[in-house]
């Protein structure tokens, strides 16, 4: 097959002799499905409170994980602060590695940053104090803001799990 | 001889265990120095899995709590909620199928919420209390809205934002609002006249207030000086008559005047006499006034008709009287 033909046979399957279009698109499927869970054949995937109620149900059955003003109407620096959020979730994502059972919650005030979450009862409770003066004092140094965390722990990794889908 | 081997043997199986392997050539199981080479990787259950040694957990501090606790001193500032610290039964969650609502424990949604469990009804008290001695009594004499009107006709308005992050500097906060009552600088009509002039949409006549609002310049405090230098320019600007001024006629006035006008004559010159001995004439001033002033509508010709009756009494006619204004 030469060139020409190829070209042919291509510009054929866009346009017929009858003026119709061979080539189908079909219609975006606009489905929401992030921060839904699916279920499995077993029904034996746990979630949390938070995973079991999907994103629209913020401010219905669940409230959101951070909480500060910069994205009231006028509020101020609203991408600074969703940037650090991001890096705060990151950092103790990293620090608190497989501890944290729950979002973490960053709740501000002025400037104070509230860190707060359930964390499993995985490590002694000194590295715990340890891992809670780091954070503080990083982040702090980081933000310029007066970080404290908040924890609760919880005994069971089960303690946290709403249901099972 | 064989009663005393087996009289051996007895005794030995007295002495301790220990005792006796030491001083035994047969292998000694697990704790065996050498140990036997696992070629075929055969599982080997002697090396038991360390134990995690699990730390003690305290019982909720709730459970030792009295009843009759100071609790200002137990939640003594805003923080996160925490079930060991809280001891009362709170649920929050929605559940399908009538279950209850997840308990306080574990529960993060507690956690999110903001609360007020360090602003108790007894610990807001003790704290006005504490902040009393900070504070000087109300001045006696200012006991009505009207004697501090009078005495403070200004009112400065500006905001304080409280936003989260790092700085506590709002660019919002430089907004600076004077208010004042238009009567209290006591100005004389033509004053009083350029003076809205001057000040344009800024007066309210409905409640006759002024409001300046000064946001140009970058400090809350250089805005202050700038309304203040404001209300005063504007004070003496209307108070000052200028040579140009005095060339206003009547055709310039903003406002429709009956006692400057030729209505004013012509009743004079119909009943001979000043306007003020005319019966009526208040009545029949003001329509013509409101006439003027308002523009013409259904109700000031109503008006004008029925007060000219009035003046030269006329009688009136039947739709007036059936519907009086």
């Amino acid at each position: 097959m030469n060139l020409p033909t190829s070209l042919k046979i291509v510009s054929n399957i866009f346009r017929s002799q009858t003026g119709m279009r061979f080539v189908h698109m079909s219609p975006i499927l606009e489905k929401n499905q992030a921060g839904r869970y699916r279920t499995t054949p077993r029904k034996n995937f746990p979630l949390t409170y938070e995973m079991a109620n999907p994103p629209h149900q913020i401010a219905h059955r669940k409230s959101w994980n951070s909480w500060n003003t910069s994205n009231i109407l006028g509020g101020n620096r609203p991408s600074e602060t969703a940037v650090e959020d991001l890096f705060i979730r990151k950092f103790i994502e990293g620090t608190w590695h497989a501890l944290f059972l729950s979002e973490i919650i960053i709740k501000r005030q002025h400037n104070l940053i509230r860190i707060a979450g359930l964390v499993n009862r995985g490590v002694l409770p000194r590295k715990m104090y340890f891992l809670i003066g780091y954070t503080e004092e990083l982040l702090s140094f980081w933000l310029q803001c007066v970080v404290k965390m908040e924890i609760q722990t919880v005994a069971d990794k089960k303690d946290v799990i709403f249901k099972y889908i | 001889m064989l009663n005393l081997t087996r009289n051996l043997e007895l005794s030995f199986r007295k002495i301790d265990k220990p005792l006796y392997k030491a001083y035994c050539n047969a292998s000694q199981g697990k704790h065996d120095e050498f140990k036997a080479l696992n070629i075929r990787n055969v599982k080997d259950h002697s090396h038991s899995k360390r134990s995690v040694k699990k730390t003690q957990v305290l019982p909720p501090r709730t459970n030792q709590m009295a009843v009759d606790q100071d609790w200002g001193s137990v939640w003594p500032g805003p923080r996160s909620f925490h079930p060991a610290t809280v001891p009362l039964p709170i649920r929050q969650g929605y559940t399908e199928k009538g279950a209850p609502p997840p308990d306080k424990y574990a529960n993060a949604e507690l956690m999110k919420i903001p609360n007020f469990l360090h602003l108790t009804p007894p610990v807001i008290k003790r704290q006005c209390e504490a902040l009393k001695q900070f504070c000087t009594p109300w001045p006696k004499a200012l006991d009505t809205m009207e004697k501090i009107n009078k005495h403070f006709p200004i009112e400065v308005t500006s905001s304080d934002y409280c936003y989260s992050g790092p700085s506590i500097r709002d660019p919002m906060a430089r907004i600076v609002t004077l208010r004042f009552n238009l009567k209290s600088l006591n100005l004389d009509d033509r004053a009083k006249d350029k003076f809205l002039r001057l000040v344009g949409d800024r007066y309210n006549k409905e409640t006759d207030l002024v409001t300046i609002v000064a946001d140009r310049c970058p400090l809350r405090k250089q805005n202050m000086d700038y309304v203040m230098y404001l209300l005063t320019a504007l004070y003496h600007e209307s108070k000052k008559i200028e040579p140009w001024e005095e060339l206003k006629s009547q055709a310039d006035m903003e406002y429709y005047d009956w006692t400057k006008h030729a209505s004013k004559t012509n009743v004079e010159d119909i009943f001979k006499c000043k306007f003020e001995e005319i019966p009526g004439i208040d009545k029949f001033s003001d329509a013509v006034s409101e006439y003027m002033n308002e523009g013409e509508n259904e109700y000031t010709i109503k008006k004008y008709g029925e007060a000219v009756r009035t003046l030269l009494q006329l009688p009136f006619s039947k739709e007036i009287t059936n519907k009086p204004l």
